[in-house]
């Protein structure tokens, strides 16, 4: 019942060609499909349904939407009225408006970021097949990214004009959507502002993360490798494609993952996030991160900002 | 391998009006990537995709060229007028240019985490 995971995100991108480069040839997804728009879908090889990426050529960066994808229709209209109940404007969408989907329902998050929810998507199935399956297909490219994993969404912190939209959307997450909170920063004089969530309805520690800035935007989306040596390996298909790395190879504290933060071509933060963390439940204890340790958090090994961490999104 | 293919190909002279930092820049080269790979600063580093707009700057004279830009960063008026993001400018002659983009982090101290 309830949410299962991330459906997909959709994505601006500056020049079709140079994102499609990016995400086919560096991160080895697999385009499963366009449309008249000019839209292009992808996958990664681990995963069973059409798309978990969509490419939309704009004139900006960014992003359009997130989806998740529930267990069961009758969800969809549970949903519908929690978040209706909770006072936000709510709208059922018919099957079609999200590709290649059954029906949704759409709204925006406290933050602002538009998200949907749907059921059903077109299934194609993994590139391994589902009988008597190899454990990675042989025709595997770049980094082979295995599945599109959370994204982190920039909410707008200002608690001096008493905004803080990152406790606004973790309480709406955790108390219309049933996520539940693996971790938080939380920072202030009294460390009374919660200013970063680490939410999850799978058993990995994220499935969505928030994080306070002066403005909402895509902070990253993260991609799944299996381990610490995949993710070497990516960073050398990215250093020998000149990608822009903003964060080498290194260890996160919050949720433990192995990571690379990099640019796609149109500026858009990505994450290749190897390990499952630690087993996530429903009833374990949320790891909280004072503002003084928030660093040692995002970076466990330099315990410092690295990169462009906080001050460039899209 | 040589990833920016910038061996053997003409260079033009970058100037940064606000600090008088020259350096040479290879056609075909991005001015940002040019400054960076020599370990160089005064230009804002952040996404080097057109999309961030932290390298936000005025060319004040030369030849150049553009690729794609947000324009959530740069506006088609401010683009006719000679601006550009760092990141997607390639000089087709000498170039001076004034930077325009700030990276936040280098303004304040942040009260809150991560603002």
């Amino acid at each position: 019942m309830g949410v299962m995971r991330i459906g997909h995100v959709d994505l601006r991108v500056l020049d079709i060609d140079e994102a499609l480069n990016h995400y086919v040839n560096i991160l080895g997804m697999i385009e499963t499909d366009r449309d008249a728009a000019g839209n292009v879908y992808l996958k990664g090889w681990d995963e069973w349904d059409q798309y978990s990426l969509i490419l939309n050529p704009s004139d900006r960066a960014g992003m359009n939407s997130i989806a998740y994808k529930v267990e069961k229709d009758s969800d969809l209209d549970d949903f519908e009225k929690r978040i209706a109940d909770w006072g936000i404007a709510v709208e059922n969408v018919p099957a079609g408006t999200l590709h290649n989907c059954g029906r949704a329902i759409r709204f925006d998050l406290p933050s602002g970021h538009e998200m949907y929810l749907f059921a059903e998507k077109k299934f194609v199935g993994k590139s391994v097949g589902a009988i008597n399956p190899d454990p990675w297909p042989e025709d595997i490219k770049g980094a082979g990214v295995h599945w599109l994993d959370h994204a982190l969404l920039m909410c707008e912190l200002n608690p001096e004009k008493g905004i803080n939209k990152v406790e606004e959307t973790t309480r709406f997450l955790r108390e219309v959507l049933d996520f539940y909170l693996a971790e938080q920063v939380t920072a202030g004089p009294n460390g009374e502002i919660q200013a970063a969530t680490w939410l999850f309805r799978t058993t990995t520690p994220h499935d969505i993360a928030l994080v306070g800035g002066p403005r909402p935007g895509l902070h990253h989306l993260a991609f799944f490798l299996d381990e610490w040596n995949d993710v070497l390996k990516a960073a050398d298909t990215m250093g020998r494609k000149g990608v822009k790395i903003d964060v080498t190879p290194q260890r996160h504290g919050i949720t433990r993952g192995c990571t690379i933060y990099f640019f796609d071509p149109s500026g858009n933060r990505n994450e290749t996030f190897a390990g499952l963390g630690y087993l996530a439940q429903p009833d374990m204890p949320p790891i909280t991160w004072t503002e003084d340790q928030l660093w040692r958090g995002i970076f466990y090994h330099v315990g410092e900002e690295a990169g462009s961490f906080t001050s460039v999104y899209t | 391998m040589d990833t920016t293919g910038a061996t053997a190909r003409p260079r033009f002279q970058v100037t940064i009006e606000d600090s008088g930092n020259r350096f040479a820049c290879a056609e075909g080269l991005p001015v940002l990537k040019a400054m960076t790979a020599l370990g160089g600063g005064g230009i804002p580093s952040g996404c080097h995709g057109g999309g961030c707009g932290v390298c936000k700057v005025r060319v004040l004279e030369g030849a150049y060229r553009t690729a794609a830009m947000s324009r959530d960063h740069v506006s088609p008026e401010e683009e006719a007028g000679g601006v550009a993001l760092a990141c997607r400018l390639y000089p087709a002659s000498d170039i001076r240019l004034r930077v325009l983009g700030r990276m936040r982090k280098a303004v304040a101290a942040r009260r809150y985490g991560f603002v």
